[in-house]
């Protein structure tokens, strides 16, 4: 191996155990980030951190003078004697004690077997059980070496959670993720189970084609071999998606009739809704009182036979439901109480309208996510599947929405790992947008602290947060400060000027504010310093050119959309029997009765769907309509509540 | 108004500077170019640079005292030269190099245990004359002399085995006396750059002339007999910067070329090539005006070679403490 440079040290820049300069010829492969060797009496690992050129010019005005003041003057015969100097970060020294400054010596460009020592990835990726995990190539200075980060430190239980950060609309976040799934599914050892993963597909079609293969460069698939990665799309795929306001049409833009068989509804209850009230509650609606009405609801009336005190008894298991007691209350305390009544139960009235009011608001603002009445259709709780993607399209639902989903769905996952109940060992919740989620600054929502926990305690129960957003110093410390690994995209040079990033050198930065698409910067608790990787294009289709191959199919008629999720069920279900059952029928009973059908998934589909809407699917409430949902409180209302 | 300026006013150019060169012997030059000695522009056409590859040699010394056996100092000296080969590139690359570690003492007068103590430790001793002993002012000049002499050698040495690698179209260029060797002075593709000027050939309105060249000027070409060997050499003055502000040496060249005809034909196409050679400048040498920068290249080439511990630094003469 031929040295590419030579240590120096002099008194105003000495060599210190964790820092060493060295130069290299004008012509160099090395750059900022690169891995070197120093080969002396004790080999020495380091990154370029920093980077400068100089020539023996002892003032600019001399070289204004040897070119007589003019710029364009190229023809002086002897090239200044210039040099390329180097600051290097300490990765390793071996021997590791007694930790002594780098000595003067030899430079190397790394080889892959020198990067496995020099990231200390050696004890992960040469023990008995490896736990070595993909993370990119290490391209520098002409190399090739993979990368790996430990899976005890990525997915726990030593240390966990990812954290991305990167300039929006370079495919970086996404993508990286992307094939950081792939990988941990192609390498997660056999030895620590089976894993999961449950994205949150918050922004237009983004990991909505993770079932269609992309489009792969032949320098992409080569990656891919080096790093032992498969470069196809991800085999199990289950994706979810609230239904429209319609009750039949699906809320994605993966509605192409090629694809939307593959999208699973995602609808709720009040059942569903009520344990997470806390979420559709505002800062100022938190108090005791409220508190103490929800759980009353919760432990006393909710699913069981109820007597309002008034004459009515009530089984309480629908919005619809809840709305016909709430009135049935509010009538008994108008009527029976000659309008004086003001509390039922210990209840004030004022707080169990501001209470019915959050509950079925959000049958309004997330209808189709969330129905007054009928089954709900939800993830497959206490079955998941290993290696398999569950991805949640919340898009275009409602933020309240959203918050609702990510609690429920965050809260279902940890309760049923910490009973280890949930059918897979590990589950990593892929998260973008925690500008939005969990940002240091502002109130303390429901969601924030759910991103918290999960932060905070999640690594003891396999529950894993890869987190993304555009400016990490504007989200919450304890989230970022949690993820035992972080990648950064190209940054933004404000993002860069935060205190956060004053760890890293202004080549460095300047690095991190060019990058192009495909390489991250790596910061894992095995690496002493952070170190530049590529990654190729994640195997699948991106959202954008999905949409693109996969057109969104325009929503469809009620009757057509009925058969269609009919047929899904059944494909022996005739779509003209379905529309001469439903003609006269209407749309709610319609929908109550498709709920119950894929719901109860019946050998017999159309059979079950006409006995059902035939008996007249039993709603309680035989209450207009229109009375169900509750329009949202005008802000600057006098209502005390 | 200071009392010069009117001076300057009425004609006189303006200058600056003080004592300069030491004074050497005096040699009468016999112009073998025009009648009498003229002013010649570089012409600004004929051949803008060396053609690659060119060669250039220098060479650099320190000593110091080391220590004194009574009054007898004992010096510590080094001398070195090197060639330096200048490719297409513009770069620089050493292709020769030479340098030699020696003492210099008066070893006849020094007591006998000392001696022989210094003759075991130093395989390479320079004596000097046992009659310069006890006058240190003296002595130290003697050394220099010793020490500048074995510079010379080593510099003569390289250069005659540099010109047996001289490739069919190369030049060497030397800082210093082209005629320090009959071999190199002959060579038809060296040439001598000569930054001092205490030897004086010319006189009268030649002189005159030669010290008031205006810069992109070169003289015509005289013969001179330089070295112990005193080998004939055809010589030219070339001013590569403007004296006026300055002093008369200011930016004066002296080249040394071999004694043939063809040189006082190719005079000003050397002159070009060596007017070019003003960029880069050659700082921060205290001499830049007249140091090509490739032979300041080398000369920092051997300086970051040198022995660290013999700085040319002057001893400071402040107290120190006795720790």
């Amino acid at each position: 191996m031929t040295a590419i440079g030579r240590v120096v040290a002099t008194e105003l820049k000495p060599s210190t155990p964790h820092q060493f300069h060295f130069w290299t010829a004008t012509e160099t492969p090395i750059g900022i980030g690169a891995i070197v060797k120093v080969a002396a009496e004790r080999v020495v690992y380091g990154v370029v951190t920093e980077g400068f050129a100089y020539s023996d010019l002892a003032t600019p005005l001399h070289d204004v003078v040897g070119a007589e003041g003019d710029p364009a003057r190229t023809d002086a015969p002897t090239t200044r004697q210039q040099i390329r100097y180097w600051t290097a970060a300490v990765l390793r020294q071996m021997p590791e004690e007694p930790l002594q400054p780098v000595p003067l010596g030899q430079v190397f460009v790394a080889d892959d077997a020198d990067v496995a020592q020099a990231l200390r990835m050696d004890a992960f990726l040469y023990s008995a059980t490896p736990t070595a995990i993909p993370v990119g190539l290490y391209t520098s200075a002409g190399r090739d070496a993979p990368v790996y980060v430990d899976a005890d430190f990525l997915l726990g239980p030593e240390a966990a959670h990812l954290n991305i950060s990167g300039v929006s609309g370079l495919a970086t976040k996404t993508s990286a993720v992307e094939f950081l799934l792939a990988s941990i599914f192609a390498h997660f050892p056999a030895h620590k189970g089976r894993i999961a993963a449950v994205c949150f597909n918050v922004k237009g079609p983004d990991l909505c084609f993770l079932d269609q293969p992309g489009d792969l460069s032949d320098e992409d698939r080569r990656r891919y071999e080096r790093l032992k990665v498969p470069s196809t799309p991800f085999e199990n795929v289950r994706l979810y998606a609230p239904l429209k306001a319609d009750g039949v049409n699906l809320n994605t833009l993966r509605t192409h009739p090629d694809l939307v068989g593959d999208v699973e509804p995602l609808t709720w209850g009040l059942q569903e809704v009520v344990d997470f009230a806390e979420v559709l509650l505002n800062r100022d609606d938190i108090d005791a009182k409220a508190d103490a009405f929800i759980d009353y609801l919760r432990d006393r009336v909710l699913g069981r036979t109820f007597d309002d005190g008034f004459g009515t008894t009530h089984r309480v298991q629908t919005f619809a439901d809840l709305h016909s007691l709430f009135r049935s209350i509010f009538d008994g305390l108008e009527v029976l109480s000659g309008g004086r009544g003001d509390t039922w139960r210990t209840h004030h009235i004022a707080t169990m309208r501001k209470v019915r009011n959050r509950l079925l608001n959000i049958s309004t603002r997330c209808k189709g996510l969330v129905t007054d009445d009928g089954p709900s259709s939800d993830l497959p709780w206490k079955s998941f599947e290993d290696r398999t993607v569950y991805v949640i399209d919340i898009a275009n639902v409602d933020p309240l929405g959203q918050d609702l989903v990510f609690a429920r769905v965050v809260s279902k996952l940890r309760e049923q790992l910490e009973r280890r109940e949930l059918g897979v060992d590990a589950v990593v919740v892929f998260v973008d947008e925690l500008n939005k989620y969990a940002p240091g600054d502002g109130p303390d929502t429901y969601v924030k602290k759910m991103l918290l926990d999960i932060s905070e305690r999640g690594r003891y129960l396999g529950l894993v947060l890869f987190g993304a957003e555009q400016f990490r110093s504007q989200v919450h410390r304890r989230v970022v400060g949690n993820a035992g690994t972080q990648l950064f995209g190209r940054m933004d040079m404000d993002e860069l000027a935060t205190p956060g990033y004053q760890v890293l050198t202004p080549a460095t930065k300047s690095k991190l504010a060019t990058m192009p698409i495909g390489e991250l910067m790596v910061r894992h608790p095995h690496f002493t310093q952070p170190i530049f990787v590529r990654f190729p294009k994640p195997p699948v289709l991106r959202g954008r050119d999905g949409v693109e191959r996969f057109p969104p199919a325009a929503d469809v008629p009620f009757e057509e959309a009925v058969v269609r999720l009919l047929v899904r069920l059944d494909r022996r279900v005739r779509p003209n029997q379905v529309k001469d059952l439903i003609a006269d029928r209407e749309q709610d009973d319609v929908r109550r009765a498709l709920a119950a059908a894929r719901q109860k998934r019946p050998d017999d589909v159309f059979a079950y769907f006409r006995k059902v809407l035939g008996a007249r699917v039993e709603s309680e409430a035989n209450l207009p309509r229109e009375h169900l949902a509750v329009p949202p409180l005008n802000p600057i209302s006098d209502e005390p509540y | 108004m200071t009392w010069w300026q009117p001076l300057i006013q009425a004609g006189a150019v303006p200058g600056s500077g003080s004592k300069g060169e030491e004074p050497e012997s005096s040699e009468r030059a016999e112009l073998v170019e025009d009648g009498e000695l003229q002013a010649h522009p570089i012409p600004p056409a004929a051949g803008a640079a060396p053609p690659p590859p060119v060669s250039f040699l220098n060479g650099m010394e320190r000593w110091g005292v080391r220590a004194y056996d009574g009054v007898i100092p004992v010096v510590d000296a080094y001398v070195a030269a090197a060639i330096r080969r200048r490719e297409s590139g513009g770069v620089l690359h050493t292709t020769g190099e030479r340098h030699r570690s020696f003492a210099v003492a008066a070893v006849d007068s020094m007591t006998p245990k000392l001696r022989e103590l210094l003759e075991q430790s130093v395989g390479d001793i320079e004596p000097v004359d046992r009659e310069f002993v006890g006058q240190p002012a003296r002595y130290l000049e003697q050394v220099e002399a010793i020490v500048r002499r074995a510079r010379t050698h080593l510099e003569r040495e390289l250069a005659e085995a540099g010109l047996d690698g001289l490739g069919a179209d190369e030049w060497l260029v030397l800082d210093g006396l082209l005629s320090r060797s009959p071999a190199v002075a002959r060579h038809p593709r060296s040439l001598g750059v000569i930054k001092s000027h205490g030897a004086q050939f010319l006189e009268g309105r030649g002189l005159e002339r030669a010290l008031t060249l205006p810069v992109g000027h070169r003289t015509s070409v005289f013969t001179v007999r330089g070295g112990h060997t005193r080998t004939e050499t055809y010589s030219w003055y070339l001013r590569l910067w403007p004296w006026e502000g300055n002093d008369l040496l200011y930016g004066l060249l002296r080249i040394e070329a071999r004694a043939h005809p063809e040189t006082i034909a190719r005079a000003s196409e050397l002159s070009r090539w060596l007017w070019a050679e003003r960029a880069p400048l050659a700082t921060p040498a205290t001499r830049w005006d007249r140091l090509l920068y490739p032979l300041h290249q080398v000369e920092e080439y051997l300086k970051a070679l040198a022995p660290r511990d013999l700085q040319m630094h002057r001893a400071s003469r402040l107290p120190r403490l006795s720790a």
